[in-house]
Order: C-alpha cells, then sequence, then structure tokens
C-alpha cells in the first residue's frame, strides 16, 4: 500500500474492526433503532402477506420504466426525510450553543453534538438533500413520465434504466452504512480540499462520502443515455419536435447537462482517490500540487448540476400551472428556448463559487456576466407562467398551491442570486449563511416543484387521488416552515454568521436562530400532514378512485392512458396530431375515441441482472471504503462478468397478442386497473429461481 | 395509420398500426455515442487538470514535463493505435459481406497491434520509473499518469470487449445484437485514435518543446 | 428484442453497417500517422519558436480531429448520422470550454498570487518526509 494508514488493518477485514461500530454514542444508537424499527414495520408485513416473491419478481427485478420511477421516489423521499430530521439536528444544535454561556450536553462543550459529529451531519445533509432526494424524485418523475408523453411503451433501454435505479440506491445505501459502521464525512458536500485528504481526514468518512457519489453518478450518467436516446428515437409518430410536451423538453436538456457534467465529477474523487488510496498529489499543498484544482474540477460538475436539479421543476411547472389555469402554456417556443439558453450558459457561470479564490478582476467580471445572463432566460420563464395564470380559469388544487409558491421562492431565491452574482457582494458574504439562505430558496422551490409532481401524477401512476385537505395543510406548514427559517437566515447573514459552526460566539444572534428554530417546528407539524396525507389517502382509496384525467383539466398524452396506467402503457400506439394532444382531442370531440382493433405487442422481460449489478456495486464500494481489496475485487470483476454473461443471452422479450390486448382493456375499462401479468424472467434466470 | 374499421375515413389519424418504425440499431448505436461524448468529458477533466499542473513548479524539484514524455518512443505507440483501428476499421468492412473469416482476422490483428500498444506504453512507464518519475513523486506527474494511463485503461476494455465478441461472432454469426456490438465497438475503437491524437499533440509533442 | 411476428431487417443492410469504407479508413489512418509525424518533425527540428508551433501543432490536432470525424465515424447531416453530429457540436463547446476557462483562471491566479521564479529558488520541498 502507498499510503500511510491510521489504525489496523487486517487483508480479510481491511480497516473494518469492532471498534469502528459507534456503540458508544447515544444518537447513532438512537437512529439506529429508529431505522431497525421503521425497517422491520415494512419488511414483516411483506413476509406476513407472503409477498416477498411478488415483490422481487415484480418490483426489484422488474424493467418496467414506471415501477422503476416509483421507485426512484420512494428512495427519494426516505432520503429526504433523513436529510430532514440532519437539518433539524443542525438548526437545534446552533440554537442551544449560541454564546459562550450556552450550555453542553452529552458529550459536547456547548450545544449537544460535538464539533466533529456536527460536521458529519452537515456533510450528510447536503449530500443526501442534493443527491439522494432530489435527483432520485426528479429522475424517478422523469422515467415515469416522459415514455408516457411521447408515446411510448417503455425507455430506450429497459434494463440500463433498472440498473441506474440500483446503483443510486447502492450509493444512498452506503451513506446509511456509514451511519452504523464508521463514520461519514466531516468535510462538507464539496468535500473540502485538503481537509479530504488522508491525512486531514483519516477515517473512513471521506471514503464513504466519495465512493457513494462515484456509484450514484455512473447510474445517473447511463440514465442520462436512457432518456436522451428515448426522446430522440421513441417518439411516437406524429410527436414532432415542436409538439413535444414542455416537461420533456426540460428532462432532455438536464439529461444533456447530466450526460456532460458528471463526468467531471468523476475525474474530481478520482483524482481525489487516487490522492487518499494511491499517495498521489494532484491536490496536496506541497509536492506540485494544486489546492483550488478540486475545487474548479467539483465546481465544473456542481454548477451544471444545480441546473439539472432546477429544469426538471421548471417543467414540472410548465406542466401544471397550464392544467389548472384551464389554457395552454404561454409561449411555448421561448420557454424551451430559454430552457436550452439556461443549459448552454450555466456551463461557464462555475467560478462563481469561488470568486474569493482571487483570479483577479478579469476573470472574476467574465464568471460575474455570465452568472448574470443565466437570469435573462429564468426571467423569461417565470413571466410566461405568469401570463399563462393571467386571465385563465384557476383552480387551487395542491399541486397548483405548490406551484405558485415555487414561483414566489424563486423570485427571493433568484434575485439574491443575481446579488451573489456580483463579485464584491460576493466578497463580504462568501460563506456566510446569506448563501445558505439563497441557495435553500432554490432548493426548496425545486422540493416544492416535485411535491407538485408527485400529487399531479400520483393518480396516473396509483389509480386514486391523495387527500386534498391533508395535502393543503402539508403544503401551508412547510411553506410556513420554509419562509420563517430562511427570511430570517438572510439577515443572520448579513449580520456575519459564517457557514458550518457547531458553537456560535454572538448572543447577538438568538432571536433569529429561535424564530429559525420555530420554523422547524412547522417543518414537523408538516411532516406529521404528510404521513397523514398518504395514510388517509391509502384507507380512502376506493373512495377516491379516478380515471384517465383524474383533474379534468389536462393537456398532454399521457393523461390518456388509464390510471393506473397499465404495463404496457398504451394498448395502441396513439398518433400525435399537435401539441397538447388531449386538449387537441377533447377540443375536436375526440377524447373518447378509443382504438378499434389491437395488434401484437413486444415487452422486455424482468430480469435480476440489475439488482446483481447494484449489489456487486455495493460490494465494491464497501470493499473500497474499508480497503477490503479482495471484495472490492470481487465487487468490480462480478460487475464486468455480469455484464460479459448477459450479452451472450439474448432478451427475448415476450409477445402479447391481439387477443390479450383487448381482454386487458376491456379489464381497464371494468375495473379502472389492469393487473399485472406474470412478467416471466427470461429462461436462464427462471431455472435459477 | 387508420383509426380502427369502426370510423370512416375521415377521423385524422388517432392510433397508429403496422410495423414499429423504431430502429433498434440506430437507437443503440446512437446510445453508445452518447455514452461517448461522457467519456470526452472525463478526457475534458482531466486534460484541464493537466493543463493546470503542467507547470515547473508542479514538479516539486522532480522530473519535469520535458525529461518525461518521449515524443519519438510515442509515436510508435501512435502507430501502433492507428494500425489497431484500421485493423478493427476493416473488420467491418468485411462485415458488409458477412465475410466471419474476414471479421474475425481483422478483429485479431486488432488485438495484436493493441497489445503492442500497450507493452510500448508500459515500456516508456518503465524508463520513467527508473528514473524516478513514479506517480507519487509530484502533482504534474500525477496528472501525467492519470491521463496516458486512462487512455491505455480504456484500450485494455477495449481489447476485453473484442475478447468477447470473437466467441460470439463464431456461436452466432451476424445477428442484430453482434452486428450492434460491432458497430459500438468500432465507435470506441475510433474514439481512442481521436483521444490519443489530442494526447500525443497535447502532452508528447507540446512538452518536448523547449 | 427479437419478435417472432415481425421479422428483422437484415442487420448487415442497416446503413451504418454499409457506411463502412475502405478508402476512408485508409485515408484516415494516413493523415493521422503522417500529419503527427510532421509535428514529431517540426518539433524535434526546431523549426519554429515555441509559441506559432504550439498554435500549428494546434490547428494540427484540430484538423486531424476533423478528418476522423468524417473518415472514421462518417460523421454528416443525414437521417442515420444528425444526432451524433448534433450531440458532437453540442458537447465540443464544452470541452473547450472547461478545459479553456480552467486553464485561463489558473493563469490569471499564478500572476495574481505566485511570486515570480528565480534562478536557484525552490518553491515545493523537494523530498517527501
Amino acid at each position: 500500500m502507498l499510503v500511510h494508514l491510521q489504525g489496523p488493518w487486517s487483508p480479510l477485514f481491511g480497516r473494518l474492526t469492532l471498534a469502528s461500530i459507534p456503540y458508544a454514542n447515544p444518537i447513532i444508537i438512537f437512529a439506529f433503532a429508529f431505522s431497525a424499527i421503521a425497517g422491520i414495520a415494512i419488511v414483516a408485513p411483506v413476509l406476513y402477506y407472503r409477498k416477498a416473491g411478488y415483490i422481487f419478481r415484480e418490483w426489484i427485478c422488474s424493467v418496467d420504466h414506471k415501477k422503476i420511477g416509483v421507485m426512484y421516489i420512494i428512495l427519494g423521499l426516505v432520503m429526504m426525510f433523513r436529510g430532514f430530521v440532519d437539518g433539524m439536528m443542525i438548526r437545534t444544535q446552533q440554537v442551544t450553543a449560541d454564546g459562550p454561556a450556552s450550555p453542553g450536553f452529552l458529550e459536547a462543550q456547548h450545544g449537544y453534538l460535538p464539533p466533529s459529529h456536527f460536521d458529519q451531519i452537515y456533510s450528510s445533509h447536503g449530500t443526501l438533500m442534493i443527491l439522494f432526494a432530489a435527483t432520485p424524485i426528479l429522475t424517478g418523475l422523469g422515467n415515469i413520465i416522459v415514455p408516457l408523453q411521447i408515446g411510448a411503451r417503455d425507455m430506450a433501454f429497459p434494463t440500463m434504466n433498472a440498473i441506474s435505479l440500483w446503483l443510486t440506491t447502492m450509493g444512498a445505501m452506503l451513506i446509511m452504512a456509514s451511519l452504523f459502521i464508521g463514520d461519514f464525512s466531516d468535510a462538507g458536500w464539496v468535500g473540502l480540499i485538503p481537509l479530504t485528504e488522508l491525512p486531514y481526514s483519516p477515517s473512513v468518512g471521506v471514503d464513504y462520502w466519495m465512493w457513494a457519489i462515484q456509484i450514484s453518478s455512473v447510474g445517473t450518467t447511463l440514465n442520462a443515455i436512457n432518456i436522451i436516446a428515448t426522446v430522440i428515437g421513441m417518439r411516437a409518430p406524429g410527436m414532432r419536435w415542436d409538439r413535444l410536451p414542455i416537461f420533456t423538453w426540460t428532462t432532455l436538456s438536464t439529461n444533456i447537462i447530466g450526460l456532460t457534467a458528471f463526468p467531471v465529477l468523476g475525474v474530481a474523487l478520482a483524482l481525489l482517490g487516487a490522492d487518499r488510496y494511491l499517495g498521489t498529489h494532484f491536490y496536496t499543498g506541497g509536492m506540485g500540487g494544486n489546492l483550488m484544482l478540486y475545487t474548479d474540477l467539483f465546481w465544473i460538475w456542481g454548477h451544471p448540476e444545480v441546473y439539472f436539479l432546477v429544469l426538471p421543476a421548471f417543467g414540472i411547472l410548465s406542466e401544471v400551472i397550464p392544467t389548472f389555469s384551464e389554457k395552454p402554456l404561454f409561449g411555448y417556443i421561448t420557454m424551451v428556448a430559454a430552457t436550452f439558453a439556461i443549459a448552454g450558459i450555466s456551463w461557464s457561470v462555475w467560478l462563481h463559487h469561488f470568486f474569493t479564490m482571487g483570479a483577479g478582476p478579469w476573470v472574476n467580471t467574465f464568471f460575474s456576466v455570465a452568472t448574470m445572463l443565466v437570469g435573462i432566460p429564468t426571467g423569461v420563464k417565470v413571466f410566461n407562467w405568469i401570463f399563462t395564470m393571467y386571465r385563465g380559469r384557476i383552480t387551487y388544487t395542491t399541486p397548483m398551491l405548490w406551484s405558485v409558491a415555487a414561483i414566489l421562492l424563486l423570485l427571493i431565491g433568484g434575485i439574491t442570486g443575481v446579488m451573489l452574482a456580483n463579485p464584491a457582494i460576493n466578497y463580504t458574504v462568501h460563506n456566510s449563511v446569506f448563501v445558505i439562505a439563497h441557495f435553500h430558496c432554490m432548493v426548496l422551490l425545486i422540493v416544492f416543484a416535485a411535491f407538485a409532481a408527485v400529487i399531479y401524477w400520483f393518480p396516473k401512476v396509483f389509480g386514486f387521488k391523495l387527500d386534498e385537505a391533508a395535502g393543503k395543510r402539508f403544503f401551508w406548514f412547510f411553506s410556513l416552515g420554509t419562509c420563517t427559517v430562511f427570511i430570517a437566515m438572510f439577515a443572520l447573514g448579513f449580520e456575519g454568521e459564517t457557514r458550518r459552526l457547531d458553537y456560535l460566539y454572538d448572543p447577538d444572534w438568538m432571536p433569529m436562530l429561535v424564530i429559525e428554530e420555530f420554523g422547524i417546528a412547522f417543518y414537523c407539524i408538516a411532516c406529521f400532514y404528510f404521513f397523514k396525507m398518504l395514510f388517509v389517502s391509502i384507507r380512502d382509496r376506493e373512495h377516491n378512485r379516478c380515471g384517465a384525467d383524474p383533474w379534468g383539466t389536462a393537456r398532454t398524452l399521457e393523461w390518456m392512458t388509464h390510471s393506473p396506467v397499465p404495463f404496457y402503457n398504451f394498448a395502441v400506439t396513439p398518433h400525435v396530431n399537435a401539441l397538447d394532444e388531449l386538449a387537441w382531442r377533447r377540443a375536436h370531440g375526440y377524447a373518447d375515441v378509443v382504438p378499434g382493433r389491437y395488434e401484437p405487442i413486444h415487452m422486455p422481460k424482468n430480469t435480476m441482472v440489475p439488482i446483481i449489478i447494484g449489489v456487486m456495486s455495493f460490494a465494491f464500494g464497501f470493499g473500497m471504503v474499508w480497503r477490503i481489496w479482495w471484495m472490492a475485487g470481487l465487487g468490480l470483476l462480478g460487475i464486468i462478468a455480469m455484464v460479459i454473461l448477459r450479452s451472450f443471452t439474448p432478451d427475448a422479450g415476450y409477445t402479447l397478442s391481439a387477443d390479450d390486448m383487448r381482454r386487458l382493456e376491456a379489464e381497464a375499462s371494468r375495473h379502472g386497473i389492469v393487473p399485472d401479468t406474470h412478467a416471466p424472467l427470461p429462461l436462464a434466470e427462471e431455472r435459477l429461481v | 395509420m387508420d383509426a380502427g374499421p369502426n370510423f370512416d375515413g375521415k377521423l385524422p389519424p388517432l392510433w397508429h398500426y403496422g410495423e414499429t418504425e423504431y430502429d433498434l440499431i440506430s437507437t443503440k448505436t446512437l446510445g453508445f455515442w452518447l455514452y461517448m461524448l461522457s467519456d470526452a468529458l472525463i478526457f475534458a477533466g482531466l486534460f484541464a487538470s493537466y493543463g493546470v499542473l503542467d507547470h515547473n513548479m508542479n514538479a516539486a524539484g522532480g522530473p519535469v514535463a520535458a525529461q518525461v514524455v518521449h515524443p519519438v518512443a510515442a509515436f510508435g505507440q501512435t502507430v501502433a493505435v492507428l494500425s489497431s483501428v484500421l485493423a478493427y476499421s476493416l473488420a467491418t468492412v468485411a462485415l458488409k459481406t458477412g465475410n466471419k473469416a474476414g471479421v474475425m482476422l481483422g478483429i485479431v490483428v486488432a488485438l495484436v497491434f493493441a497489445a503492442i500498444f500497450l507493452v510500448l506504453e508500459f515500456a516508456d512507464f518503465q524508463t520513467l520509473f527508473a528514473m524516478g518519475a513514479t506517480p507519487e513523486r509530484s502533482g504534474y506527474l500525477a496528472a501525467f499518469y492519470i491521463l496516458v494511463a486512462t487512455h491505455g485503461l480504456h484500450m485494455m476494455f477495449g481489447m476485453l470487449w473484442m475478447l468477447v465478441l470473437l466467441p460470439q461472432i463464431w456461436r452466432s454469426g451476424f445477428n442484430t445484437d453482434v452486428v450492434t456490438r460491432m458497430l459500438n465497438l468500432r465507435l470506441f475503437w475510433q474514439f481512442q485514435a481521436s483521444v490519443w491524437v489530442c494526447v500525443y499533440v497535447f502532452v508528447y509533442l507540446r512538452d518536448s518543446i523547449q | 428484442m427479437t419478435d417472432p411476428h415481425h421479422p428483422e431487417p437484415d442487420p448487415l443492410a442497416h446503413p451504418e453497417v454499409r457506411q463502412a469504407s475502405l478508402g476512408g479508413y485508409v485515408l484516415g489512418y494516413a493523415l493521422t500517422v503522417a500529419l503527427l509525424g510532421v509535428g514529431l518533425f517540426g518539433t524535434r527540428s526546431h523549426s519554429l519558436p515555441p509559441e506559432p508551433l504550439l498554435v500549428a501543432l494546434s490547428i494540427l490536432a484540430v484538423f486531424l480531429l476533423l478528418a476522423q470525424a468524417m473518415t472514421f465515424f462518417g460523421l454528416n447531416f443525414s437521417r442515420y448520422h444528425v444526432w451524433k453530429t448534433v450531440s458532437l457540436v453540442l458537447t465540443v463547446p464544452l470541452f473547450i470550454l472547461s478545459i479553456g476557462l480552467t486553464v485561463w483562471m489558473f493563469h490569471a491566479l499564478d500572476t495574481v498570487t505566485m511570486m515570480p521564479e528565480m534562478p536557484g529558488m525552490s518553491i515545493q520541498p523537494t523530498t517527501l518526509q
């Protein structure tokens, strides 16, 4: 080994020892108990009702884009909950550790979290929220909706779609593992150099963070390839580029960003990995390294990444607002142009994350102007949404409430963003909580749009609507929490509070911190209403069953399918005649025309290969983290072997005859629910199960 | 494309019947091309790192760029990789006539030249190690090695792909899956030549200018 | 996915198979080897001062990449290649931006923050531990 590792290392267990398990930390013990109980609460009913086989065959081995999307969203929501708990812990620590007279609980001198634990919490908060909550939810939405919106039966590469899901999930599992075995990175979600170098972070925390991101990045890149190839190659006849739904346009441009930006993150982390594992000097302070190189490479990815998150959110707003204003989207062409302008310009602004590096006025000016330019197409979008609502027949359903609130958050976040784009202002508030408040406004608008989307499209995927009353209460308390926490935070930023402090030295900040803690209380109440919304909706689902168009005023192609969408999407591929096809059909009286005859269709088979690759990737990641070389090696070889083996076994899929289609469609019209046919595994795998 | 036999011909087409017009081969090669573009961005990151660390101060008193790059020796590598790409490309020319023997011969020749490329590269690395120019020696050397070695790693994966493809061609002949893989491998392999052009010009030639 | 009801078209008839051209590949090969040889010769013989030589080499590389795009990849705007061409054209600026802006910002940074190097001066430690 070329690097000096602190602590023991054995060939069998690597750096893993019994001491790696933090059994003396009461907070971790509580987290473990909570997770164990939650896990049992989910697994026990599955076993009791003997559904394990069904779950494995129909969900875990699924290559259906809708099921994969649902699993992505479930992953995202669970990780968002954990990220929220992290956020709650951060706020509570800061409000209890303000000033030299503040008390210390547990092992902390002030507050209840010692510095290293606090650092791990904000690092995991950022990493989870951005990469394992927001990204999976938006990816899941794209997975479900894009093929439906373009009239396709599935994505271009269904098996690769499943592989992407499991790679992302295994990245999240690595971070969950870090909670109970070893520790997590304490260097922020960005991974600040030189703190992430081995001598300064000798434990496995940074390695967990690094490999979790690397593995899930591969999943995201593969998903990007899938979406782009699907939108280019799998559109229904008549679905010309000028008839593409706006959410598909934004998802396409998002994935162009994803395809091109994530590899650079891979390079940034690979070079860090080389420093930590091989003893190279890419980012070290001496021996010819360059500390700022990491920051540069990271933000080449990091800035397009935030547009990777926000563009689907804009797409969601562009779908929800026309539906609940009963008007077509204002300025379709300018919306599409603005989307691509944002995506393009976003590639040349990344230095605004480190204006204070000191590259000089010319460099800072260039990036400042480019950053401010991005505000122009964003402004075009805001005006288009407002003009869409203007003189429309607006219904304030829950998704509409979330969308309008998202626009308001965009205004605050966007204006503070333009302020930050100015280097003179940036130098004074860099690394203060003003920046945190700005970007939380932006990521929360993404979350608001995500909630709007989940509630909007939930009836389409599951066949029943979510409870409006609980949903609205969820919305109001969540919005109240957001405003309370982050408006106070803007003020604290101006008062000089810096980021990432486990102990705050100025007692004058206490009023604002207390206000922020009230905001957290509002978020907790919102959380209660979220769970209540789910519980009530599922309990009352027979009552809330809906048809193809649950909202009554939807405009796009996906609302032409049954609710829930059958596994084959459309029984007969539709021919598209206009933008907003469903609205066009409704206007011309064709909305109820069903296909006169059916033809055989071809569907891909479920397969175990993606989940096996996922498990192998977890083994690889875990092995690399703990330097258990045999495990990492087997994991990597296993992935390569699975890919090669799969290439020797052609997947012929299976065919549904015209009679099958007629029978399935008749059941769908009668009951509103099309049962899953037993999608058989390929013959070679069937022998194994 | 009709709306079904229940309706008169005056309806606009609402449903699409008949052969699916999806061109699966083109979709798969497009997907692979998109992967190659993401690969290009990996190399962009590596070239950017090289551009930042390619200064004398990043050599930390150790071997500097001019001592480390051997463009004359690397020209042998250039000929090897280009010959490998040519051999494989000629294999795809043989594919047009379904000539199994020709295709397999082309792939084998491509494998041989790729192996020669890697042998030459390892030999160059051995020379560098002998003069103390190891990857841990300095930031510049780390950047040099990771850029060149990433290209070499791609070459190794390509060779593995060729080894897997040979028995598949032997067994299954030129069905859609095998042909798609050959087309994808052509994209992959030709891309290695393009990356090598950039590596040769911007590392080996540029840094040997005194 | 093979579908017994719809026999597949012959894969060998696909335009991407048919596009393989002996002449094109040999031309691409010859151009690359020859021009890189020219570049090598130009570098070794010190025929130009460093700055113009660097510009010439860059032009040579760009020309070769374009030639390979056409002779090897067969990129054009026909129906079977248009998306590859479009996606490449959209990616190339990102490639240039990420490398170019990085090199520019670090060059500016060095100018502003680093001391000019004097002969005999060593900025970095030369031995490890």
